[in-house]
């Protein structure tokens, strides 16, 4: 039984996709992925599993996805360009799609001196451009980097990530379109605190009628506490949240900040359904997603389609 | 030019601890321009390697000698006629310096004295930055005359990452990001279609090929 | 004015635009102490360098000086920042193997016009808080003896440097 892409029909069918984030453990216990997998199952489409995320060694995205796969699941699998050459990546790639998985999302990748092995060595062979486009000649022109044919192509439905709230402002949307033309069919977009900052860059987005040549999902994070959210304002790259929000958290105390943070993130959600071009919402509960269901449930969202 | 810094005192004088006659061997070229290995850092050594010696009541006869380039036999020749008045030299030229040193007195122990970094320029006195690594494939012109290979955290080609924020790299705040000033160049030159293209991933070969490169001229041998 | 025998041996590296008159002025305190008090005009002290600092602890100066023209008196605008710079990474070369740093002080002259440079030495040295000797001081015989005033010579370089014609190195 040849398994598809959820996350591709239920955009197709003109769906608001929910796809949500599974962090892997430190550790070799597979019961731990199960576990956060059936948490989320049934009140999201697909699943992504971050890559050694910040240049934290876990459990690999490959193995993680392969297992949420076993669980009835569909995994998006993250993949970055910071630890591995072009031919581990379009090995990997080759078997993620036999062991089942359906979606890719290809990344550079957070630089390794964030993370808790800083003497590593950062690959970055190909970036994340070069590997979109090198992961859709894989699979629409069954051969890899240089030509070599490949006996079978993967079955992939290939993505890529983009901030809208990074600099240079002006640019981001033609890196977008860049990464259409690269081969990228859907987009996961940073956590979005900057409502009308998003909206101005959709509103450029569909200038140039890319939101017709793939399916964006507006990323958001719940935030649990006002500390967090000043952590991630202050130390997270590429991350804009507006003083208001912070203010709303903070105005709190801090026994209703989670609830207070999970009421943002409703809001987000539901403000994302009504940006013409926003096909769905990508949900990043770093460590919480016992969340997901909750959120899922008051934005409207379940139960999911039949797809 | 090819910078470098001197290494802690500490681990120099543990390098030298067993000699009692040092030549302390200076280099006029790239590590005279970044004030580490020139002849006035060179006397500054051996100043205070003497008077350290002096203060432990060690013997140290420490001479200093500054050669044009370290790294060209030419120069290296020079110290045919001293060089066995010591027991060591300690180098501070940098790494292929220190090499070509020990191999034309390969029984001698050339003791480097300072770590080599990189390739760059001097940006103001006193402040050089890494521009260049040498990858063997120059691209600096598709990117406005600014290396993504050297000045993008992440070397890539068609930058910018998410982490770009305020014009600095999401690594180190003091580091523009360099995809910044690629894009910002090529606005101001009217060249942003120039990013329109995907470029396609380096050939590593031209840089890591068949393990350490080398250049031959025939038209230039003897 | 009386000056503290300590024994010691001190240095002054001074701009000559403080006392233009320096030649004269330093020959008392040169009598009274012969080889224990060296001292260095600079045309600027700019042009005073780290290396010069070490030469002249290396020769045996137990304290050294470094005395430049008040901030913003300087006569080529920058000289006593950039002394002041290279004074202070003399201190951190010579406290890498345990020397006290303070044994190289830098001291702006007060506001011209300036005391003559006879003043300003009596006056550093009279509140000088005591410093020890060299370490290695008792360790080696080093007598300085007495020489005549044309002997002395003020090369703050360093009586060990070599001059420009006898480094070998230089390819012709």
């Amino acid at each position: 039984m040849n398994p598809e892409s959820r996350l591709k029909r239920v955009l197709f069918a003109g769906h608001f996709a929910v796809t949500a984030e599974c962090g892997p453990p430190k550790g070799a216990d597979p019961d731990l992925v199960r576990k956060k997998g059936n948490l989320l199952k049934g009140y999201v489409d697909s699943v992504n599993v971050t890559d050694n995320q910040t240049g934290v060694v876990r459990l690999c995205s490959l193995a993680a996805c392969a297992l949420l796969r076993e669980e009835g699941l569909d995994p998006v699998l993250q993949m970055v360009t910071r630890d591995r050459n072009r031919i581990a990546l379009q090995s990997d790639v080759l078997g993620g799609s036999a062991l089942g998985i359906r979606n890719l999302l290809c990344l550079s990748g957070d630089h390794q001196s964030f993370g808790n092995q800083a003497d590593a060595k950062g690959v970055f062979d190909l970036d994340s451009i070069q590997f979109l486009r090198a992961v859709r000649e894989m699979r629409d022109g069954r051969h890899i980097l240089g030509g070599e044919e490949l006996s079978r192509g993967p079955d992939l439905f290939i993505g890529a990530a983009e901030n809208p709230f990074a600099d240079p402002f002006f640019y981001r949307v033609l890196r977008l379109e860049k990464k259409t033309a690269a081969g990228a069919e859907f987009i996961q977009t940073q956590c979005i605190y900057n409502l009308p900052k998003f909206k101005e860059w959709m509103a450029r987005v569909r200038e140039r009628g890319l939101e017709k040549k793939v399916f964006i999902l507006g990323g958001v994070t719940p935030l649990k506490s006002a500390r967090m959210a000043e952590y991630m304002a202050k130390n997270v790259a590429g991350m804009d949240i507006p003083g208001e929000v912070l203010g709303r958290m903070k105005a709190v105390s801090p026994k209703q900040q989670r609830a207070e943070g999970l009421k943002i993130c409703v809001e987000t959600i539901q403000a994302l359904r009504q940006i013409q071009g926003v096909r769905g919402v990508h949900i990043m509960a770093i460590e919480w997603e016992e969340a997901v269901p909750e959120l899922v449930k008051e934005a409207g969202l379940w139960p999911r389609p039949e797809a | 030019m090819i910078t470098a810094e001197r290494k802690p005192l500490a681990e120099i004088k543990e390098s030298i601890a067993s000699y009692r006659k040092l030549l302390i061997l200076g280099c006029g070229s790239c590590v005279a321009e970044c004030a580490s290995g020139g002849e006035k850092e060179t006397a500054l050594l051996a100043s205070q390697l003497r008077m350290d010696a002096r203060r432990e009541g060690r013997s140290l006869e420490a001479k200093e000698m500054t050669l044009d380039r370290q790294c060209v036999y030419q120069f290296i020749d020079q110290l045919a006629a001293v060089i066995g008045d010591y027991d060591a030299v300690l180098s501070l030229g940098c790494g292929a310096g220190v090499q070509a040193v020990a191999e034309v007195f390969p029984r001698t122990h050339v003791i480097p004295a300072l770590n080599t970094t990189f390739l760059g320029q001097t940006k103001q006195p006193g402040l050089w930055l890494e521009n260049c690594r040498g990858c063997g494939d120059c691209k600096l012109d598709s990117f406005a005359d600014i290396c993504p290979v050297t000045r993008c955290s992440k070397g890539l080609f068609n930058g910018p990452c998410g982490g770009s924020k305020n014009e600095k790299c999401e690594v180190d705040p003091d580091t523009p990001c360099a995809w910044q000033l690629i894009v910002t160049r090529l606005e101001e030159r009217g060249k942003l279609s120039n990013l329109e293209k995907v470029h396609p991933p380096a050939r590593w070969s031209k840089k890591e090929g068949r393990g350490p490169r080398k250049i031959a001229r025939e038209d230039q041998r003897t | 004015m009386n000056i503290k025998e300590d024994g010691l041996s001190h240095a002054f590296f001074f701009c000559q635009q403080l006392d233009s008159a320096q030649d004269l002025n330093r020959r008392s305190l040169e009598k009274e102490l012969g080889l224990r008090i060296r001292f260095f005009p600079l045309p600027c002290s700019g042009r005073i360098e780290s290396l010069h600092l070490l030469r002249a602890l290396e020769n045996g100066a137990d304290k050294v000086y470094i005395i430049t023209c008040p901030e913003g008196a300087c006569r080529h605008q920058e000289g006593n920042t950039r002394a002041k710079k290279r004074a202070a990474f003399a201190q951190r070369l010579i406290s890498e193997f345990g020397l006290e740093p303070d044994r190289l002080e830098f001291v702006e002259a007060p506001a011209l016009p300036s005391p003559s440079i006879d003043r300003v030495a009596r006056d550093l040295l009279a509140r000088e808080i005591r410093i020890a000797p060299l370490p290695w001081a008792g360790k080696e015989k080093k007598v300085p003896k007495e020489i005549s005033r044309k002997e002395r010579r003020d090369d703050y370089r360093g009586e060990k440097a070599p001059r420009r014609d006898q480094r070998e190195h230089r390819l012709l």
